[in-house]
């Protein structure tokens, strides 16, 4: 693996402080991987290259000067096209915000913009990151690097897309019910759900407010911890943000997992949901890697799968149509059909029944932090490998059993990472859970088990001059 | 939940909450509000009165100079 452009952040970080990498060499590197390959899988929406060489150029010209501000400065970085960017549009996929250009960034952006990263541009994502895969929408779906004629899975797609596919090193996405944590697991990469408050949503386009969250994708969870670092704090803009101690992550990847008990929902993955028998051996192997690098793991019991779901997607429904209701009465033809399909219903919703949703959301929350008083972190596939790209129901959204949601519900921190690769060569992923705040551990789990496999040593093969 | 409703009964919920689709969308609000009723159906239990929903207002978070 020798591309520049697959330099992940630590290294790259590294050679930069050393003045061994210019941001301009990197930056053209992702800039040329881009313009040869992004035609095949549709990742990026808006690429700002111009800005992005001049931001390149300050940054060679500041760290010439006085050093590296951050481990981020220089580092060439992507957007999924939900978070406001000042001056660059910023659609949601929408054909209802074709021309929506803010004018401030969201507070996320100014983080990365003030530790000196450079935009490459805006992500692909599902329509207002809730319905997709769409082709009636502003811009066609992301594809998956690793197999162009599968799903990238959503809504984060074109975020997680982009870093698998070798065009930037980082991203940020967002996760309502697994939007970061799904991508990530199809296009075999780490992306984190941090604990709810952790990261500010303000000028992030909301999907569903009680359920929304900000976080990191990158080609490892080393990575991850690099980017939660400057985008993790307060911010008295977001009436959900939480006043809490920022640890140091990058501190805490001490490459063992000596001493931590593990947790295993085994009536979901027996019971609930089993998932394919190929997808559980790959489990039951990562298991077999932390219990090697010095965890124990037991069976843990939570409440049943379809009560995570059932609360958070009538939440959902009610939210969504309240953000978008007005739209939906006046002109219900610029909304996708499958974001129309998962909304349409929401204002039939009565105020009893979305508050019920939300006495479910209290138990559920209450009994998942209850099991996690009594371990240290949960572990479980995120998902099935990817699947084709293709046309879904709509309906799916309401009846499709998810791994990731109840860590919404909960609001707990967490975090995939790729666990090896089926017989088609689609990665598998392992989710890691932690308790509400504590990512130091999840990233620790995460970081330990990757440098332990070999899986980040291999990247998609992409072929330049195709086109879809 | 009451009797299941009719797909009359379903339009017109919908119009008393604003919504006056075109008719090409009327069979989507249909399919999809059964997959809400199912999901109401499923989470309706008796509670006691003091059952808090997960809502949680921090008065502070709403002083001047917050936003």
């Amino acid at each position: 693996m020798t591309e520049l452009a697959f330099l992940g952040i630590a290294e790259a970080s590294r050679l930069i402080a050393a003045r061994r990498l210019s941001p301009v060499e990197l930056t053209e590197a992702c800039l040329r991987r881009i313009a040869a390959f992004d035609s095949q899988l549709d990742s990026f929406v808006t690429l700002t290259a111009e800005r992005a060489r001049a931001e390149a150029k300050a940054a060679e010209a500041a760290i010439m000067a006085s050093g590296p501000a951050s481990r981020l400065h220089g580092i060439p970085y992507c957007l999924k096209d939900i978070f406001d960017t000042a001056g660059i549009r910023t659609t949601a996929m929408s054909k209802l915000l074709a021309d929506n250009v803010p004018t401030r960034d969201a507070r996320c952006q100014e983080k990365l913009a003030a530790a000196g990263g450079v935009l490459l541009g805006k992500n692909a994502t599902w329509e207002f990151a809730h319905g997709g895969p769409s082709w009636d929408v502003l811009f066609p779906p992301a594809r998956n690097p690793w197999d162009r004629s599968c799903s990238p899975a959503g809504s984060s797609s074109g975020s997680a897309a982009a870093v698998a596919a070798g065009f930037a090193p980082a991203t940020l996405g967002s996760d309502t019910g697994g939007s970061i944590r799904g991508p990530a697991a199809a296009c075999g990469i780490a992306g984190l759900k941090p604990t709810y408050g952790l990261v500010s949503r303000r000028g992030v386009i909301p999907n569903c407010f009680s359920h929304d969250h900000a976080g990191p994708l990158a080609w490892t969870t080393e990575d991850v911890a690099i980017l939660l670092q400057i985008i993790a704090g307060h911010d008295p803009e977001d009436p959900g943000s939480a006043d809490v101690t920022i640890p140091d992550y990058s501190a805490a990847l001490t490459g063992d997992l000596k001493g931590l008990v593990i947790g295993v929902p085994e009536k979901w993955l027996a019971d609930e949901a089993p998932p394919a028998a190929a997808t559980m051996a790959a489990f039951e192997a990562a298991l077999d890697v932390c219990r090697g690098l010095g965890a124990s793991v037991r069976p843990v019991t939570l409440p049943p799968l379809q009560q995570f779901d059932d609360s958070k997607r009538l939440i959902a429904v009610a939210e969504l149509f309240t953000i978008h209701g007005a739209d939906l009465r006046k002109r219900p033809e610029l909304f996708g059909a499958s974001l129309r399909y998962r909304i349409i219903a929401g204002g039939l919703v009565r105020a009893e029944d979305y508050i019920q949703a939300m006495r479910l959301r209290t138990d559920l929350a209450r009994s998942l932090q209850a099991v996690l008083s009594t371990v240290d972190l949960l572990m479980l596939p995120t998902s099935e490998p990817a699947g084709k790209l293709e046309p879904v129901p709509p309906s799916s959204l309401f009846t499709r059993a998810s791994f990731t949601t109840p860590f919404n519900v909960g609001g707990n921190p967490a975090l995939s990472v790729c666990s090896g690769f089926d017989a088609r060569g689609l990665p598998f992923s392992l989710q890691i859970v932690g308790k509400l705040f504590d990512e130091a551990t999840v990233l620790r789990a995460g970081d330990a088990y990757e440098k332990a496999m070999p899986w980040r040593g291999k990247r998609p093969a992409l072929q330049s001059g195709l086109a879809h | 939940m009451t009797d299941t409703p009719s797909d009359d009964e379903i339009v017109q919920l919908a119009r008393q909450a604003g919504l006056v689709l075109p008719a090409e969308y009327v069979p989507e609000l249909i399919e999809a509000y059964g997959h809400v009723r199912r999901m109401i159906g499923r989470i309706s239990t008796a509670r006691p009165h003091g059952d808090e929903p997960a809502h949680v207002f921090v008065p502070s978070v709403f002083l001047p100079g917050k936003e």
